[in-house]
């Protein structure tokens, strides 16, 4: 037996949820489709595979303030930003969810970014399992799945006439109690089939062909925008800055790319990532090794955002495959 | 011959005689649909080359990365254009570049895994089917009868109020995600460091938000006024589709207009913009 919710009562409980929160979910955007704050629930589209941007930036956004700086009575007064309403996230694919797991490891662990904390704590995420796959899509290569729950509170179920229900956590009890489920004797529908990538070992490879031509080459094709970077759910590089605002000064921090020209320059010029290869390496080696090693987690998650939005093609499923491919060779 | 049986041998003559050490082309992508850029600096992976209406990107870009070397390259019609602006302006020298220059028959719409049979909107009302400059040809020259009006989206958007066209960009940048793909695919964005990169003083500040994005692509396109080639190709790379040709070709129509100029038809001739002519007056108005 699983628990059990209808369309129509899905429908209802959204309008609910939306009454005292910021409800995010998938809707039209142009020929897009973006996760948007949702003022009338029929927006919320259901036939896409995933999402055009990722919804790392609900937790990071492309440009937030940290806090505001004032002068007060001969001193210097913080006042950090506060995330007010509460957030529902509804419609995230579990692979974003594990981009999210990921994003936590930096901005979490010690010292925390307090305001990526707050984030979290007043975010409720309610995934949509998938039981299509998109060809460029490859989380079980890279630890996920289709219908992987991790990093959910609710994780729904697509079936006839409605969905399967799994409540995970005290938080997604609280916002959807036994109470409003049914029992369903439905089968658990079969997930999407999801292409493989031969990403096992690669960490070790990459290490191996630290030096080979091969990143060079590679950056021949590649343009050096920041695109793979922003629609990536779990890249976190940001820049930060003091703006003026109405006589205080707020310090704000918007995202980041290692892609683009000058991101690691440093006082007196000198640039340690100065060629485009040495960049692109570091893109791949930061998803595949240095942040795996760090934190014990794959910080590519598989979701195909970068394979599909890629002006030259520049596909981390090849790049996996090529690295496989160069062997030992560099040791 | 087809296109691409004729690209794969004029490059594999080149790499064998020795006379440029790579050549740029286009091969298939990774989703087997679409084309992407190729480097090819051994003879036999010629046969990976293809030519067909696919092939969207302008690979005049990357000769700015090779100035000092000599390199074949396959260009379009509009591409070629490039080239004529990147040696007007001295960013490429002519010697440097062998142009395998390709007759357009119009690119599709193509999208990630998807391509179709439709032109793209650019490529319905282009009037540049043959390269402007070469060194080989391929296919047969063809001459496009002008439409009467060579800028229709341009009008449609010349009709509209400021109001109109205030709600109708706002609402498009408001989409920005500020990655530079479209910079960065640009021929003409070259400078060193871009307005917007250059942090002391800072220009333009860093948000990603409303202000800061339309300040990015207005001042992008007037930076390409009497510039832009027209090749379109930062409105194909844009993540978020914004329409960004419609900046492009109103600035394009403006130069036509008052100085009857197209950039890249002409290596030679002065850019309106960039140079004063003896009798010309100083004011537009008088």
């Amino acid at each position: 037996m699983s628990k059990f919710i209808s369309k129509k009562d899905l429908n209802s409980w959204l309008n609910k949820v939306r009454e005292k929160r910021r409800l995010i979910a998938p809707t039209k955007v142009e020929d897009l489709v973006l996760f948007k704050e949702i003022s009338k629930v029929e927006d919320i589209v259901s036939d896409y595979v995933n999402t055009d941007l990722s919804p790392k930036e609900f937790f990071f956004p492309p440009t937030e303030v940290l806090f505001s700086i004032a002068k007060k009575d001969g001193g210097v007064e913080l006042t950090p930003a506060r995330v007010e309403k509460e957030t529902v996230i509804f419609g995230m694919r579990p692979c974003d969810a594990k981009g999210i797991i990921a994003l936590d490891k930096p901005f979490l662990e010690e010292p925390t970014d307090p305001l990526y904390r707050e984030h979290r704590d007043k975010t409720i995420l309610v995934g949509v399992a998938c039981l299509k796959a998109c060809p460029e899509c490859f989380c079980s290569s890279m630890g996920g799945g289709p219908d992987d729950p991790a990093g959910f509170d609710i994780m729904l179920t697509e079936v006839k006439d409605g969905y399967l229900v799994q409540v995970l956590t005290d938080k997604g009890k609280a916002l959807m109690p036994d109470s409003m489920l049914s029992e369903s004797k439905e089968a658990k529908p079969k997930a999407a089939e999801v292409a493989k990538v031969p990403a096992e070992g690669v960490n070790v490879r990459l290490r191996q062909n630290f030096d080979d031509p091969y990143w060079g080459r590679l950056a021949d094709r590649c343009i050096h925008c920041n695109m793979c970077s922003y629609v990536c759910p779990t890249c976190y590089c940001f820049d930060i800055r003091d703006y003026p605002n109405k006589g205080k000064s707020d310090r704000v921090r918007s995202w980041e790319s290692c892609q683009s020209a000058g991101f690691t320059k440093i006082a007196g010029g000198h640039d340690p990532r100065a060629n485009k290869g040495i960049r692109m390496r570091q893109r791949f080696a930061h998803k595949l090794l240095y942040f795996p090693e760090q934190f014990g987690v794959s910080h590519c998650i598989g979701c195909g955002r970068c394979v599909k939005s890629c002006p030259v093609n520049i596909d981390i499923r090849e790049i996996i495959s090529d690295v496989q491919k160069l062997g030992a060779k560099g040791e | 011959m087809s296109e691409t049986e004729q690209i794969r041998a004029k490059a594999k003559e080149l790499l064998d005689s020795k006379k440029v050490d790579c050549v740029i082309g286009y091969e298939r992508a990774t989703d087997g649909k679409n084309a992407r850029p190729m480097f090819v600096y051994n003879a036999k992976d010629t046969d990976r080359l293809i030519f067909d209406q696919t092939c969207r990107h302008n690979l005049v870009r990357y000769l700015l990365n090779r100035k000092d070397k000599v390199t074949g390259i396959v260009v379009k019609p509009c591409d070629s254009r490039a080239i004529n602006l990147l040696i007007n302006e001295h960013q490429i020298a002519r010697d440097k570049v062998v142009i395998i220059g390709v007759v357009c028959p119009g690119l599709v719409k193509t999208d990630w895994n998807k391509t179709g049979d439709k032109l793209r909107d650019a490529c319905q009302i282009c009037q540049q089917r043959t390269p402007v400059v070469y060194d080989v040809l391929i296919g047969e020259p063809k001459k496009v009868e002008p439409p009467a009006d060579a800028y229709p989206d341009v009008t449609g958007m010349e009709g509209k109020s400021v109001e109109e066209k205030r709600a109708f960009w706002e609402k498009e940048f408001s989409r920005c995600i500020r990655c530079y793909a479209c910079r960065q695919a640009c021929p003409g964005c070259y400078c060193s460091e871009c307005f917007v990169d250059r942090l002391d003083p800072l220009w333009v500040g860093i948000r990603i938000a409303p202000a800061e994005n339309e300040m990015w692509n207005t001042m992008r396109a007037f930076h390409l006024g009497g510039r832009c080639i027209g090749c379109n190709a930062c409105e194909m790379v844009c993540p978020v589709n914004i329409p960004l040709s419609l900046l492009n070709r109103k600035l394009e129509k403006e130069v036509m207009t008052l100085f009857k100029f197209q950039a890249g038809l002409d290596p030679e001739a002065p850019q309106p913009l960039a140079a004063f002519l003896k009798d010309e007056k100083l004011g537009v108005a008088e």
